[in-house]
């Protein structure tokens, strides 16, 4: 786990995304700066604020832009040169135009038909069953709810049968059910060999695609790796665990004289719920060690002790606010 | 590979598409594309009012009708074609390039002029049969003379194609298109193109006459070029065009 802001970090052994130093900039205006990754098969989420450049990354992997400084490699060729490599990729841009006199089935025909797929519609009607929407619906794509647009989109990606995923923001629109039913896809389309890349500002969405996360802010590439070893390398940054005792007050007492707490706060006992500590420690792992000798002295017993910030939002800020 | 769906070709084997079809499936959905209801109807009611013109003027005047049949073909050479071929040409990529649909046609392994071929058809199946047709079916109206509705046919055609290969540039070129193909028109060859010979020959307008008043023998303000030249010269200027075109396309920032 690496977090830094040009950090070179091999996630896979057989890189099929090449990023390297890559920087775009609009006039005055940053986009990506001094970007630098390898991903290999499997679901690579791309977390970052709105803004930050993730857009303009992915469309920089597909070649849909160049980069103004730097190189991207698709399976080791230039995909703004190389249009053969164009036929690996499978891209759901984040715009959800589409050709508006065509049905959802004669869109995903034509994707397939324009990358050489053997039996289009075939190919047409097997990506849009997969997406769960019915290949024999002929109503145009404006009818469409943002939803089913996205599926719409999802399919065309998929109908090439691609090595190459790039899906920007393709959960937007989509019910709960059919939000599990994509990160599901997802996850088998990188279990069996693609390389699935997803970008996302959802905190949530991204712990559920997997573990692998490239965290962009302002254009720089803040971290990449696995977002729980994330955390583990934050050491620095204060930690925030929730303390369940029939004896907060005593507890707390305790506490507050160990090395490496913070702060200690507590939250009075509500009807069948017993009272607790919050503590903000810089060294949760000693905290943990620490909290069963304090309760011991304190003659407290623990019902629960969990973290409160153990998730990627709060990973996400630290890293956007460093 | 997904269950159910069948096996692809290896990594590394994939061969292409072939272009053929992919030409004609590109040509259906960009006609399909840039014939929206609104510019159908706004462009056939130029067109229906270019027909009813001719009838006005083959009631108004029964003296020469060859001279006032070139008059009424200049006219519509001069303003209702080009229009309307900017109208379809700017916006079949245009359209694309604007809201972002591009990427369905660009991020395929299909080449760059392929697209730009496909654009260039649409516009000149949409213009034909909605502007050239009415034309020379209204010319006919005022004189049925051969030499007459030779010109406007061949005219009219070398007209259409060369404008498309112009205007379907433009729309790659330019967000906004439109206002700069009616600059083009109505400011350059309306106006600057009887400046100068060096303008006179920038102009697209300057040949078709040539077309005209070579075919009918009618003398015609800067027309003064041979038939020959006046036919190859649009379609060389707008496969030139076409030919930027595909460049700048395969080197676009695609949204």
């Amino acid at each position: 786990m690496t977090a830094a802001a040009t950090a070179t970090v091999p996630v896979l052994d057989t890189p099929m995304i090449e990023v390297d130093h890559a920087s775009k900039w609009f006039g005055d205006v940053v986009a990506v700066s001094d970007v630098s990754f390898r991903i290999g098969a499997g679901v690579t989420a791309l977390l970052g604020p709105n803004g930050a450049g993730k857009s303009t990354l992915l469309r920089m992997l597909c070649g849909l832009t160049p980069p103004d400084r730097g190189a991207v490699r698709i399976l080791g060729a230039d995909p703004r040169a190389d249009i053969a490599v164009r036929g690996r990729i499978g891209i759901v841009p984040q715009q959800e135009a589409m050709f508006e006199a065509l049905s959802a089935f004669e869109f995903v025909r034509l994707a397939g038909l324009l990358h050489g797929v053997e039996d289009p519609v075939a190919a047409a009607r097997w990506a849009l069953e997969v997406v769960e929407l019915d290949p024999d619906d002929h109503r145009s794509t404006t009818t469409y709810s943002k939803g089913m647009k996205q599926r719409v989109k999802v399919a065309q990606a998929l109908v090439n049968d691609p090595a190459i995923m790039v899906l920007d923001e393709p959960l937007t629109g989509l019910d709960p059910r059919q939000r599990g039913h994509m990160i599901e896809l997802f996850g088998r389309l990188g279990e069996q060999g693609r390389c699935v890349i997803v970008s996302s500002h959802v905190l949530d969405e991204v712990e559920r695609f997997g573990s692998r996360v490239l965290v962009v802010a302002q254009g720089r590439l803040a971290a990449t790796g696995d977002f729980r070893a994330i955390r583990d390398l934050m050491d620095d940054r204060p930690h925030r665990i929730r303390v369940r005792t029939d004896r907060p007050r005593e507890l707390a007492t305790e506490l507050v004289a160990r090395a490496g707490v913070l702060a200690v706060r507590l939250e009075s006992a509500t009807a069948g719920r017993a009272g607790s500590v919050i503590v903000d420690t810089n060294d949760a792992s000693r905290f943990r060690r620490a909290v069963a000798a304090a309760a011991q002295v304190a003659d407290a017993s623990l019902f629960e002790v969990a973290p409160l910030d153990d998730d990627l939002d709060s990973v996400f800020r630290y890293l956007v606010g460093r | 590979m997904i269950a159910g769906h069948r096996q692809p070709q290896a990594p590394g084997v994939r061969s292409g598409p072939a272009l053929g079809p992919v030409f004609i499936a590109e040509y259906r959905l960009l006609l399909r594309s840039v014939c929206t209801v609104g510019r159908l109807i706004a462009i056939g009611l130029l067109a229906a009012l270019s027909f009813l013109t001719a009838v006005a003027v083959a009631l108004s005047d029964p003296f020469d009708p060859l001279a006032r049949g070139v008059g009424f073909v200049n006219g519509n050479i001069a303003t209702l074609i080009p229009v309307a071929v900017l109208v379809f040409g700017a916006a079949v990529l245009g359209d694309l390039i604007d809201d972002g649909s591009l990427v369905y046609l660009w991020l395929r392994p299909v080449p760059s002029w392929v697209h730009v071929l496909a654009a260039w058809a649409a516009t000149v199946t949409v213009v034909v049969p909605l502007v050239l047709v009415p034309v020379v079916v209204a010319t006919a109206i005022i004189d049925t003379s051969p030499e007459l509705l030779g010109a406007v046919v061949i005219g009219g055609l070398v007209a259409v194609m060369g404008y498309a290969g112009l205007f379907v540039t433009l729309g790659v070129r330019f967000k906004r298109a439109l206002p700069w193909g009616l600059v083009y028109i109505l400011i350059w060859e309306g106006f600057v193109a009887s400046a100068g010979k060096t303008a006179t020959k920038l102009a697209l307008r300057s040949y078709v006459r040539s077309i005209l008043a070579s075919m009918t023998d009618v003398t015609l303000k800067l027309g003064t070029f041979s038939l020959a030249v006046g036919i190859i010269v649009p379609l060389v200027a707008g496969a030139v065009a076409l030919l930027y075109a595909s460049r700048r396309l395969a080197k676009t920032d695609v949204a």
